[in-house]
């Protein structure tokens, strides 16, 4: 009956449980917000190595993150082809380009030239056109989110990057980078549009056997190319993040929000459920004199919490849910991996049951004896 | 020889106001029967609340024993004072206590299932019962705020009796009320107390009640200074 009685009082006193329940919605929604964005932040961070093909991207020395590169020498490929476990290597080149609207308006953009014929580490997911269009020699794709910086091309429309001409033969779909406004091309058009010697490339991509161990693989390689950096695609995708994460400020702040959030939810569901407690301080000194022994104080307030707690949850994530459904189309990053909800609901309760802890101290204080004041 | 259901041996009680000790009660011996409605009297300070709250377990003495049914309960556990109090007491408090957010019925079945324990349809059966026999059975399902404090009252005492308590323990139970709704409680109290197995033990200052007493014992400056007892006929 502990847990209908304390049902009951939320019921009962509606202001105060609807505040400690906002107090969970707050923390549950804002810390819910900010962190989606921040994994939405994550996936264009380390966008192109996550959709590369390849299991080992090849940089130059002292590369700390995927989007600065470097330069290589194209050769390397030719040093790696000696090794067992590669399937294959290819040179990729990228390079800043500045592309000119109609109406004269200037936009940075990053090129990425793809090795023809497999055209590896290009596009992924398209909005119109195909990857098959970049074998053309001017062909590029640019980014259904950015098409109007571009001036709101049609397919076949031809545009400038550094005075190049190109062709917009493809729009893709949602591929953002944390780098820049992607444009890819082949490999012929970015080297003509960068002023890269004939020699030289920006990474390589290598594809190992089926089957093969990449920590040993990577471990040749390294032997083969020491004025290198070779990583494993997971380690480089790492990298990428935390480089973005400490550089740019983004982890403080993201960390600051979150914190903030949290401290101001548990402030809110720590205040209302305390204050209602010391409002209903005779009701629980008469359960005691009744019979109640501290422990059942105890899980009648916890049952509280925990109420709170469920409603708090399941309105917060109903009110993320529409968020991030409005939000869809909008150049806002977010991103939900699968085990998110669970470890934020986790997390979220935790909080309210912290919040909770001066409600659940009061009320096991309250003496019996004050039932008869 | 009604049995006997308390016993306090040697009871006192100190209070400390800013560091000053306040003797509230001192050196008691009580025994409370089974059947009988004894009545505590005495002047507002006297120590009358003190002393129920002692003899409900609710609060410590200082000093002395108190045995129920001969068992010695003057050192135990909270939680087992706790389950004591809950097998063994009825409480009226001076003005009406039900939980708001809770029905009639479930104040009343609260008092059985604090502990956590489910509720059987049989005691479900008995509130009704109760409330029947107060003629309260139309408000088992609202909420206290719609009773009158009278009506409040007799709930507390429904919600005394559903364990079956050894001893109810009324504390100015009638001080809230006027004449007709007071003269009422009475009565149904004196009605509980005719009962081979149960005392009630009511306190109060007002001289209008002493006539349902079977026994009257008068507080003064937390010492017993009288205690009467009517004579029954053989
Ligand atoms: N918790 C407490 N702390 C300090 N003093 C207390 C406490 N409880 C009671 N007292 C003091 O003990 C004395 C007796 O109080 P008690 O409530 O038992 O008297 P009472 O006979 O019930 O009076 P009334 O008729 O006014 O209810 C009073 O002087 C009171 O101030
Ligand atoms: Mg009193």
């Amino acid at each position: 009956m502990r847990s209908l009685v304390a049902y009951r009082m939320l019921v009962h006193d509606r202001a105060p449980t609807a505040g400690a329940v906002l107090g969970v919605v707050a923390i549950l929604f804002l810390v819910g917000q900010q962190l989606s964005t921040l994994f939405g932040l994550f996936t264009y961070m380390s966008v192109l190595v996550d959709h590369s093909d390849a299991d080992v991207w090849i940089c130059g020395k002292f590369t700390d993150n995927a989007n600065s590169t470097g330069q290589l020498p194209v050769r390397y490929v030719d040093r790696l082809s000696g090794l067992a476990d590669i399937a294959w290597a290819e040179p990729v080149i990228t390079t800043a380009g500045e592309t000119r609207r109609k109406d004269g308006k200037a936009e940075g953009v990053v090129v990425i030239g793809l090795p023809a014929p497999r055209l590896t580490g290009g596009p992924w997911a398209f909005e119109r056109g195909s990857v098959d269009t970049l074998l053309d020699y001017d062909g590029v794709t640019v980014d259904s989110r950015d098409l109007e910086l571009f001036g709101d091309p049609e397919l076949g429309d031809v545009l400038e990057v550094n005075k190049k001409r190109v062709r917009v033969n493809a729009v893709t779909k949602r591929i953002t980078s944390f780098g820049g406004t992607l444009v890819f091309t082949n490999r012929t058009k970015a080297r003509e549009i960068s002023n890269l010697p004939p020699d030289r490339c920006s990474y390589i991509l290598v594809k190992l056997k089926r089957g093969a161990d990449v920590d040993a693989a990577v471990a040749k390689m390294r032997a083969v190319l020491p004025r290198a950096e070779v990583f494993p695609k997971d380690v480089l995708s790492r990298l990428t993040r935390a480089y973005y994460l400490i550089n740019t400020g983004i982890g403080f702040s993201f960390g600051f929000t979150t914190l903030m959030s949290s401290l101001v939810g548990i402030v809110i569901i720590t205040l209302t459920m305390y204050t209602s407690i010391l409002n209903r301080e005779k009701d629980f000194a008469v359960l005691r004199a009744l019979g109640g022994r501290k422990k059942d104080i105890f899980v009648i307030v916890l049952c509280q919490a925990v109420i709170i707690g469920a409603v708090g949850i399941f309105l917060g994530f109903l009110l993320l849910a529409l968020f991030l459904n409005g939000t869809r189309d909008s150049n806002l990053a977010s991103f939900v991996p699968l085990w998110f909800p669970f470890v934020h609901a986790a997390f979220t309760l935790a909080l309210c049951l912290l919040g909770s802890l001066f409600a659940i101290r009061h009320a096991t204080r309250v003496e019996p004896a004050t039932a008869f004041r | 020889m009604a049995k006997s259901i308390l016993t306090l041996k040697g009871i006192s009680r100190d209070f400390y106001d800013a560091k000053v000790r306040q003797r509230v009660l001192k050196n008691i011996d009580l025994e409370f029967y089974a059947g009988e409605l004894a009545i505590v009297a005495g002047p507002s300070g006297s120590g009358k609340t003190t002393l129920l709250s002692i003899m409900g377990l609710i609060l410590k003495p200082s000093e002395g024993r108190i045995y129920i049914k001969g068992e010695d309960v003057s050192d135990l556990a909270e939680d087992r004072e706790a389950t004591l109090r809950r097998r063994n007491f009825g409480f009226v408090f001076q003005t009406p206590t039900e939980i708001p957010a809770l029905t009639i019925l479930e104040n009343i079945l609260v008092a059985n299932a604090v502990q956590g324990t489910r509720v059987p349809p049989a005691l479900r059966d008995k509130a009704q019962s109760l409330l029947a026999s107060f003629g309260l059975s139309e408000y088992a399902h609202v909420k206290p705020k719609v009773l009158s404090t009278g009506e409040k009252q007799r709930v507390a005492i429904a919600r005394a009796l559903i364990n079956d308590p050894v001893l109810l323990l009324c504390d100015e139970p009638t001080s809230a009320l006027d004449a007709e709704n007071s003269a009422l409680v009475l009565d149904t109290l004196k009605g509980v107390s005719r009962d081979d197995d149960r005392g009630v033990v009511l306190v109060t200052h007002d001289p209008r009640v002493y006539p349902y007493g079977d026994r009257v014992i008068t507080l003064e400056h937390g010492a017993v200074v009288h205690d009467w007892r009517r004579e029954v006929a053989a």
